[in-house]
């Protein structure tokens, strides 16, 4: 991209936001008016500050900018960092000891009993994050209403602790039945650890997720306690190392909920940043959202080995209510990601029984596609890009990584065309058919099974591969409209400068919906605002900018899942209608005369961001965008021919260019791919919107 | 395009659809047994029912299904009686294809081109239908009749309009009409959805490529299914599991199997297996055929597709009037869980000879009651006690799990929490621990079991299933040993013991129960686990000092140390 943003004068203040890949270090800098700075440079995965500070030293020699002034200059600073799920999957956390009601300190392992691929009964559970020598029991009992049956025994505790610091345990993890309806048990012992264990960190459940459900909260309080004496002094650390340099704010940081956090506030609760990275996608999509004037959004988010699907739907991000890192359930609030096993690198073939598969293995960074010449022998999804012609071979990424055709061509040949007698062409378009039907289904798991028109959203390209799949995946779904963000490359950095302040909270109620609750719920909420309130004023937001989204988890009396209903206006024959409505609306079926269940109250306090401007140049005249050359591309339909299409240079591409497809366009980070019948239109903010089938509502290439 | 390429997509959108229709189920059920257990099964087959993708409900489940949908067609589909927006439901394992009485199935034809061309199909375990017991299942039946309702095959929606009288007569055999109500419908909505869905599909690809591609995607499963049967070596194999009760007395009950395979053919015959018995462990046809499946599928690749085109090259032989094939009016309801047990484990006995490097050690069986009550609100509930599910057999390469719910799910059923039942139920659970000294040894152990504790409140009835307090049931296998059996007992509030039976239907003032779950069985010799493993079992108090000794064969300090020269010598001595 020729980026007219360098060499400008940036105005301060500015926003920084910080993602750390696996490969790259993704920077992004936004200015008071709105101008954006993408950056890159390699992670440094043994120790993830040095990637950090190393692409803050490179954005800003690249700015002219000393680091100090770059941040200095910086009045939000927002780090998406992948530490805690590293932690998590990587199994290096810290040694942890668990506190359990006495006859209860196996829950974690026995993982109610649930195997997710039951035929598959052959794979064992990777071990539990605590082993049973440190689950320790103590001697007490609430009953489901709250009520005390065993007084907590408090020599039980001691003696726990005792235990835990012969073995030397780093964290302890609290969680005793029932705790959600009453935490004093909990909070009791978590006094004792606290006094006889100085520099042990302590988590209680009843804290941290206060949820019903021993394993979920468990799980939760022991992943939190895994993490926390890990992933803490490093932040810490790297939060020092900010400041030393010229950050005279406070570091933020993205939770999994999308919204960002002070570090002081995280500590009690890190497991909260387990999607920290790819959470913060979900602000890029709202602001894609904003600048579309959109509320129903889909990302698909294609990288080499994965791909991310995400939702905005009527303007909200789809929320879920645990994350599963690995086989770790976080009971936390977070941004709704699907993730299939389909990227780049994703292997394909032809299986014992004859019939075609894309995955699950993938041929990863190393020895990658097999057109990548760096030993891979079997076709890869790019493989078959590079048959079709969509992706240009030679040099990429400063001549380190040279894509061979014939490569491609050789391995999908063996593996593919040759067995089914058919041309290496139709192979190939084989494979693109059969992964877009399961990108296809990852984005219809999100939205037509909880009752949602993939229809009615558009569709967002990102990640290095995601711009190739967008517009025929977007074309049978129904969508009207594909988008590529001309940034699609640093997608998370970009969505993290534009998040806001966020505190979830939560209060477990399992009552009968009706007139009598309103005062309780009234209290329950009132609470909950306060809590908000005092949490968004210490982040140094006045209650003006806050803003408290409430809703009830609800269900028909009998049913396990709630439905989440919004709950700004407490009218209890309101709420109970919208839910009917919902239920009906997802499931095709309501119970208009039932008992409808309040399971929880949750309330989300926001501290809002002021909007940036529009960074996007003013439009110039309608233009069709120029052909750079014609290449020989697959036509897509099956049938094994190709075409002489045109591509483009996304480099030399600025709002008011359009094309009708087919073409392909050739951009710094990515390649996309329109169609036959469509047209593709650079917009005011430099990005790709694909108008599907609208090739002749528009003025003709010329 | 290619077949095959167009095979693919097929199938993967098919498998799409049905596990579509599962998460409308999972999500519309009003009964925990659905969203929480999982125990139903949707499916799609062709217009002659033959199974071509089935979404993951409970494996038990597995392969069944076709038997429903060609009792539907033999016997409206015969008079020519099958029309646009006609729904079936059906139940009766004599009469109409189901495999107990408990599994209701809706069977959704769908049409194209005005002639039929699928069915879409839900099979689920409905809370209640009746009979001798609350919560389905009778322990003390002695005939179908005492089971709850029959449903031959009949049209609950007629050309688009529920047949309300009918509608009525379902809700009015069940104690819980309120579930039966919600859950029916959420049925009938996920054949809907799928029913359309196909018709979706029928539109990209056209009928007559979905029509054919019903038949690849069978001859596909079929090459899976023979190409993995090819590996097993040549020759009859010999299994056999037995229960110890007939439900009212102790009577020897043997499910014996003569696996015969060929080439790529298997051949499974019941000959010699025990007469049909007077309690509800009878098999019909649908379950003994799941069963197989189950045994076979989890012995071989579970990635080669459940459909009726992987059952080709099985053949099954079950002798009428045993177990496996029970006549006309044998009780059944508890066919699903026993004897499909002893049909999966004798199967996978036989297959131990012929492949001893896969084999699958036991699972424990359960030996758990339910308790029906009726709640504050004057409903009925019924609650399984599902805290003291057993531990599962060992496999190599891994331990048995600690407790899942039994061998007929694989795992696949959740166990709700005891926050869950407490609020729910009118019971205190105490305990749910791993058991000490239980799990059978063996180089990879089996699962511990549980012991399981509770108190119920409030008077109630019991329906008793204690199938794992007799003889041990979770078997050690080449060289593993055999866990631990089950124990059951109840006491009064004060502590004094209450007599139960191990089968049957009684009813019982507030109680407390105390019980362990049988533990799996061990895979291979206990003294080739490595010391270090069985340490950190004794350090986790799943395996004492003493046991570390005797059945591993490990000498272990009271300091926690491995004495190496003492394991030495123990283990010469265990070898010779």
């Amino acid at each position: 991209m020729t980026d007219t943003t360098i060499g400008r004068n940036l105005r301060s203040p500015w926003r920084i936001g910080i993602d750390v890949g696996g490969t790259f270090t993704d920077f992004v800098l936004i200015d008071s008016d709105g101008a954006i700075v993408p950056y890159k440079s390699p992670s440094e995965p043994k120790n993830p500050a040095v990637g950090v500070l190393r692409a803050i030293d490179g954005a800003a020699a690249m700015l002219g900018l000393s680091t100090r002034a770059a941040l200095e200059g910086c009045s939000h600073f927002i780090h998406g960092t992948t530490v805690v799920t590293n932690v998590l999957l990587e199994r290096k956390g810290s040694k942890v000891g668990l506190i359990a009601t006495e006859g209860f300190r196996d829950t974690i392992e026995i993982r109610r009993g649930y195997r997710e691929l039951m035929w598959d009964h052959r794979t064992p559970w990777e071990d539990v994050l605590v082993r049973r020598k440190l689950r320790l029991p103590v001697v007490e009992r609430v009953a489901a209403d709250g009520s005390v049956v065993t007084p907590l025994d408090e020599a039980t505790v001691r003696e726990a602790a005792e235990k835990f610091r012969t073995e030397g345990v780093e964290a302890v993890a609290i969680c005793l039945l029932h705790s959600y309806a009453n935490p004093v048990h909990e909070q009791r012992c978590a006094e004792i650890l606290r006094e006889m264990l100085p520099g042990v960190y302590v988590t209680a459940s009843s804290e941290l997720a206060p949820i019903i459900g021993e394993y979920e909260r468990a799980s939760t309080t022991v992943a939190n306690a895994y993490a926390a004496p890990k992933v803490l002094p490093y932040l810490n650390e790297l939060r020092s190392e900010l400041t030393r340099r010229g950050l005279s704010k406070d570091m933020l940081l993205v939770q999994s909920n999308g919204g960002a956090i002070s570090l002081d506030h995280v500590s009690e609760r890190p497991a909260a940043l387990a999607l920290s990275g790819p959470a913060a996608g979900l602000a890029s999509l709202q602001l894609y959202g904003r600048q579309l004037e959109a509320d129903h959004l889909i990302s698909i988010e294609i990288g080499g080995t994965s791909c991310d699907v995400t939702v905005v739907s009527n303007g909200a991000v789809a929320e879920t209510e645990s994350v599963k890192v690995g086989d770790i359930l976080i009971a936390l609030p977070s941004v709704e990601i699907y993730t299939i096993g389909t990227g780049g690198g994703t292997i394909c073939g032809i299986d014992q029984g004859g019939l075609l598969f894309a995955g699950p293995e993938g041929a990863g960074a190393k020895p990658g596609p097999a057109c990548y010449g760096l030993g891979g022998e079997r076709p890869t999804v790019t493989d078959a890009q590079m048959v079709l012609g969509r992706l240009r071979a030679g040099s990429y990424a400063n001549n380190t990584l040279t894509l061979d055709a014939s490569l491609a061509v050789n391995a999908v040949n063996r593996d593919v065309a040759a067995p089914l007698g058919i041309s290496s062409v139709e192979g190939a378009n084989a494979i693109i058919r059969l992964v877009e039907q399961n990108i296809r289904h990852a984005v219809e798991k999100v939205t037509l099974e909880r009752g949602l028109d993939p229809g009615k959203f558009i569709l967002v390209g990102a990640g290095g591969a995601g711009a190739l799949h967008v517009a025929e995946v977007a074309r049978r779904l129904g969508m009207k409209i594909a988008f590529v963000p001309r940034l699609a490359g640093v997608f998370c950095a970009l969505g993290m400068c534009h998040s806001d302040v966020r505190h979830d909270l939560l209060q477990s109620m399992s009552r009968a919906l009706g007139a009598e609750l309103l005062s309780d719920l009234e209290d329950g909420f009132g609470r909950l605002e306060r809590e908000g309130l005092s949490k968004l004023e210490a982040d140094g937001f006045p209650s003006v900018s806050s803003s408290f989204e409430k809703k009830l988890d609800l269900r028909y009396a009998g049913q396990q899942w709630p439905i989440a209903v919004p709950a700004g206006n407490l009218n209890v024959a309101s709420i109970r209608k919208a839910f009917d409505e919902e239920h009906e609306r997802l499931y095709g079926s309501s119970q208009p005369d039932a008992v409808v269940e309040v399971v929880n109250l949750r309330l989300a306090a926001v501290g809002k961001l002021p909007q940036l401007p529009k960074g996007g140049d003013g439009l110039t005249q309608l233009a069709p965008a120029p052909v750079k050359e014609r290449r020989q591309v697959s036509a897509g339909d099956g049938s094994g021919l190709q075409i002489d299409m045109a591509v483009l240079d996304g480099t030399q591409m600025c709002a008011g260019h359009f094309f009708n497809g087919p073409a392909v366009i050739e951009e710094v980070t990515t390649t996309i791919l329109v169609g036959d019948g469509d047209r593709v239109e650079v917009d005011e903010f430099g990005n790709y919107r694909i108008l599907i089938g609208s090739a002749n509502a528009g003025a003709a290439n010329g | 395009m290619a077949d095959a390429v167009l095979t693919t997509l097929l199938q993967n959108q098919l498998d799409h659809i049905s596990q579509h229709m599962g998460r409308v189920m999972e999500r519309t059920a009003r009964s925990p047994i659905f969203s929480e257990s999982h125990d139903f099964s949707c499916f799609i087959t062709d217009a002659q029912g033959q199974l071509i993708s089935v979404a993951d409900g409970i494996p038990i489940h597995t392969g069944g299904g076709g038997f429903a949908v060609k009792a539907v067609i033999r016997d409206f589909g015969a008079r020519d009686d099958i029309e646009p927006g006609d729904i079936f439901i059906l139940s009766d394992p004599y009469e109409a294809g189901g495999n107990h009485l408990p599994d209701w199935t809706i069977v959704h034809p769908l049409f194209v081109d005005g002639k039929l061309f699928a069915f879409t199909c839900n099979r689920a375990h409905q809370s209640d239908i009746g009979g001798g017991a609350a919560g389905t299942y009778n322990s003390a039946a002695t005939e179908i009749f005492h089971e709850g309702i029959r449903l031959p095959v009949m049209k609950l929606v007629e050309q688009g309009r529920t047949r309300e009288d009918l509608w009525r007569l379902l809700k009015l055999n069940s104690r819980c009409p309120h579930l039966i109500d919600g859950d029916v419908r959420a049925m009938i909505g996920s054949t809907k959805i799928g029913a359309q869905r196909i018709h979706a599909l029928v539109e990209e690809f056209g009928a007559k490529a979905v029509s054919k591609g019903f038949g690849d995607i069978l001859d596909y499963a079929d090459r899976r299914m023979r190409a993995a049967i090819l590996a097993i070596p040549d020759g009859i194999y010999e299994g056999m599991d037995a229960s110890d009760t007939d439900c009212f007395s102790l009577v020897d009950v043997p499910v014996r199997v003569r696996v015969k395979v060929k080439d790529d053919t298997v051949a499974v015959d019941f000959t010699g297996t025990a007469e049909q018995i007077k309690g509800f462990k009878n098999s019909s046809i649908a379950n003994t055929f799941s069963a197989v499946y189950v045994a076979l599928f989890s012995y071989l690749d579970p990635s080669i597709p459940r459909n009726a085109g992987a059952f080709r090259a099985v053949s099954i032989h079950a002798p009428e009037g045993t177990v496996v094939n029970a006549r006309y009016p044998a009780p059944m309801t508890s066919n699903t869980i026993y004897p499909a047990t002893e049909i999966i484990y004798a199967v996978w006995k036989a297959l131990s000879s012929a492949l001893p490097e896969e084999a699958c050690a036991g699972w424990g069986k359960a030996a758990h009651c339910i308790s029906s009550g009726t709640d504050a609100g004057g409903k009925t509930y019924v609650m399984y006690h599902m805290h003291g599910y057993p531990g599962t057999g060992a496999v190599r390469g891994r331990d048995g799990f600690p407790s899942l719910c039994t061998v007929i799910t694989l795992g696949g059923m959740q166990i709700p929490n005891v926050e869950a039942f407490e609020r729910k139920y009118p019971v205190r659970i105490d305990q749910q621990e791993m058991r000490l000294d239980a799990a059978g040894p063996g180089e990879f152990r089996g699962g511990t079991g549980i012991d399981y504790r509770v108190t119920v409140f409030e008077p109630a009835e019991y329906s008793f299933r204690g199938e794992g307090s007799g003889i041990a049931s979770g078997f050690g296998i080449v060289g593993g040993v055999t866990g631990a059996k089950a124990d059951f007992e109840a006491f009064d509030r004060s502590g004094r013991p209450i007599a139960t039976p191990r089968y049957g239907v009684k009813r019982l003032p507030s109680l407390g129960i105390r019980m362990a779950s049988s533990a799996g069985g061990g895979w291979g010799e206990a003294r080739n686990r490595t010391p270090e493993r069985v340490l950190r079992d004794v350090e986790d108090g799943i395996v004492s000092i003493r046991s570390a000794r005797e059945d591993y064969h490990v000498a272990i300090a009271d300091d926690l140390a491995i004495d190496l020269e003492g394991t030495g010598r123990l283990r010469a001595a265990a070898g010779r």
